[in-house]
């Protein structure tokens, strides 16, 4: 008898980056395990608990406000080192929204700067007006071209430099609203603007982050079984034919 | 002969205002009621005229007002909340001016006024109540200056709209700048509504629900870290979202000794509690249910007595209270179907709690638009705990409105079995649905721009069941 396959998923500060449905992707890496017969085990890290990232398949990292980003900021400082390893060890690590900009050097917020992980050689400013809509990417994160959509809600610009984009803004105002670049993808990182929840509506994303998981912690491909997408692929499809259109 | 001439040019301005005072309200009228003959539901546009033609129309509108004018803001009640502050204060008698249909931006607003007013301009009132959306109360008050402000709660609500909470209470904050007169009567069991009498000369008054309830839910809470100094805030008792006992341990931040203190709640059938305030034990028994309507009910009491003094006939108020358009409305359609307005994860996670009370076999039919009104950010559906909706005896479930897929995805996840849900986009199909689906009762749980139309197919329902019969 083999041991049941299982993931373990951190969920990053919950108690502070818990904005716009995050709790949606949760759900959504959790269920597709469990659909399949595997398992899933969901830690949910608040902000006082030890983080133990050596133990984690796949940490998520989601959206708070200007002033909760604040509080947790200076938390995720003091675990940079930890980070800088998971990454560099091929960690599975999904950052959206505030999360997102966490990961770079900094947040310019006017007058303040915020520092950030400094994982990523990228970095985020406030601009003019908050950027707010739909969004349909054409992304290859999972090796062939797919369409993603989501929902975006930002007041910051975030420029990437040379990383390749999560994807190419089809529909919406992606990180900067200048570069037609959304997110940010660099080794297994993903980042992101997109909430809507992102996962539970573009399944093949979330596979893909369970498949590189899966391939981490077992050292070999584990194939993920096709599930029954039809609900998913509806609204999926729909938010791809309404608002690519335009 | 310069002193003169002044004199002369002041009288010239005053006569002048006078004049476009009396076109403003003349045009707005006239405004309504062309777009009543057009079928509008309408009254922002009129309003808009109105400031248009005399920038100082609601100021000087307002300025009229004899007693106090009391504004009710806050992310869920606040129509409910209105409508009863105003029925308190004419059950006593007094003319109130009051923006009874939630028009509450500044043209609504604007709109009540002229409404009540005469075509002269002459306003007859001796109170108004006006609800204010919380970002439009920076620019109404540049208008009016209110004596009294009710602040019911802080939720996340078309986050699309308003960014983020926090840029909400900035919002408010700017508001309350310009009016530092303005007493607060505050639901000081909401953190991010106590807040705004903390560092403060005005005079603020607090209600709460003084007792653990047992109705809290494990639900995302907002604004759990303390707003003074970000500590994390520790709680007694939670009543729902960030409701509830709540103290800092570090800053010292907590609940304030209630003015207005709530205690005995009982729900079992509709809602019981009694009331203390200034020396005063007043019973409440109403017919409505949902745990939040006590903050509405106290509330808006609260504000009554304070401006007006005692209200001898409040439990007839409250008993003939007529809900607002799709609070808790009811119909019969071969069984009977209850309809409500929700619109933001507290709003449905209270509904679904009073929806789970009743303990018959039921049909629920859920409806998101993503309208401009609405928001068209719909991921806080995945903050709503529909997982709550299995094991309360539900038959059938129906998702509609132009979200429907969104929502069918939500279900799937929440564990509702696909041979239990239907996907009806359009309104109508899905009304029908939930009349002739196999349980002895049917909610209907929908939001903002769906519930007008909502209401109107259930109305003609009604009718066709009715010539059925």
């Amino acid at each position: 008898m083999s041991e049941a396959i299982c993931l373990t998923i951190g969920h990053l500060f919950p108690d502070l980056l818990n904005l716009y449905g995050d709790r949606g992707n949760l759900l959504a890496l959790k269920n597709r395990l469990i659909w399949r017969g595997m398992e899933a085990e969901v830690v949910e890290i608040t902000k006082d608990d030890p983080v133990e990232l050596a133990k984690m398949d796949i940490v998520f990292l989601g959206g708070g406000s200007d002033r909760e980003q604040r509080l947790v900021c200076e938390r995720l400082r003091t675990m940079r080192q930890d980070f800088r390893s998971y990454v560099d060890e091929d960690g599975v690590l999904a950052a959206v929204c505030g999360g997102y900009q966490l990961l770079g050097s900094y947040y310019q917020l006017g007058e303040e700067k915020i520092p950030g992980l400094e994982l990523l050689d990228i970095y985020t400013k406030t601009g003019e007006g908050r950027l707010i809509g739909n969004v349909v990417l054409e992304s290859n994160f999972t090796g062939k071209k797919e369409m993603v959509v989501g929902f975006e809600n930002h007041g910051g610009r975030t420029f990437t430099g040379e990383y390749e984009p999560f994807g190419s803004v089809i529909c919406g105002y992606g990180n900067n609203a200048e570069d037609h670049k959304e997110g940010v993808l660099y080794r297994n990182v993903l980042g992101t603007y997109l909430h809507g929840p992102l996962l539970p509506k573009n399944p093949t994303i979330a596979d893909e982050l369970l498949r590189r998981a899966l391939a981490r912690k077992y050292g070999r491909a584990i194939a993920l079984e096709p599930l029954d997408d039809t609900l998913e692929q509806e609204a999926h499809d729909y938010a791809v034919k309404r608002f690519s259109q335009k | 002969m310069n002193e003169n001439h002044r004199f002369c040019t002041g009288r010239m301005i005053v006569n002048l205002n006078r004049f476009r005072l009396f076109l403003a309200v003349a045009a707005c009228k006239i405004a309504i009621w062309g777009s009543k003959l057009l079928g509008k539901k309408g009254s922002s546009m009129p309003g808009q005229l109105a400031l248009k033609i005399y920038p100082g129309v609601l100021r000087d509108l307002a300025a009229q007002v004899k007693r106090e004018i009391i504004v009710v803001c806050g992310t869920n009640g606040k129509t409910t909340t209105n409508n009863l502050l105003y029925s308190f204060l004419a059950s006593r008698g007094y003319s109130v001016v009051c923006n009874k249909v939630g028009a509450n931006m500044l043209y609504g607003v604007c709109c009540a006024f002229a409404a009540d007013a005469s075509v002269f301009g002459k306003l007859d009132a001796d109170f108004a109540c006006m609800e204010v959306d919380e970002a439009s109360c920076v620019k109404v008050f540049a208008h009016m200056k209110p004596n009294k402000m009710i602040l019911t709660n802080l939720f996340r609500d078309q986050l699309d709209r308003y960014g983020e909470i926090d840029i909400t209470v900035d919002y408010l904050k700017r508001a309350l700048a310009l009016v530092p007169d303005t007493e607060l009567i505050l639901n000081g069991d909401d953190p991010l509504v106590a807040q705004f009498g903390e560092n403060t000369k005005r005079k603020c008054y607090y209600m709460g629900v003084d007792e653990d309830v047992g109705v809290s839910l494990n639900e995302t809470k907002e604004g759990r870290f303390c707003v003074m100094c970000g500590e994390r805030l520790e709680y007694e008792y939670y009543h729902y979202s960030q409701l509830g006992k709540f103290h800092c341990p570090s800053c010292g931040f907590a609940r304030r000794a209630l003015d207005f203190r709530v205690s005995g709640v009982s729900l079992c059938d509709g809602l019981e509690f009694q009331l203390e305030y200034q020396g005063h034990i007043v019973p409440f028994d109403v017919h409505y249910r949902g745990f939040y309507n006590i903050y509405n009910i106290v509330l808006s009491y609260a504000a009554a007595v304070l401006a007006a003094g005692e209200i001898p006939d409040y439990a007839g108020v409250l008993a003939r209270y007529q809900p607002q358009i799709g609070r808790m409305e009811e119909f019969q359609i071969g069984k009977k179907i209850v309809l409500n307005l929700s619109k933001n994860p507290a709003g449905f996670n209270q509904a679904i709690s009073t929806v789970g009370k009743d303990e018959r076999p039921k049909d629920i039919l859920i409806a998101i638009n993503d309208n401009a009104q609405d928001g068209k950010d719909i991921s806080w559906i995945w903050d709503v705990d529909f997982e709550r909706m299995n094991g309360i005896g539900v038959r059938n479930f129906i998702v509609s409105g132009i979200r429907a897929d969104d929502l069918a995805l939500r279900m799937k996840y929440a564990g509702i079995e696909q041979e239990r849900m239907t996907k009806a986009y359009g309104l109508k199909e899905a009304a029908q649905a939930l009349a002739s689906g196999g349980g002895e009762i049917g909610y209907a749980l929908v939001n903002y721009t769906a519930v007008f139309r909502m209401q109107d197919i259930l109305k003609e329902l009604e009718k066709e069941a009715e010539n059925l019969e």
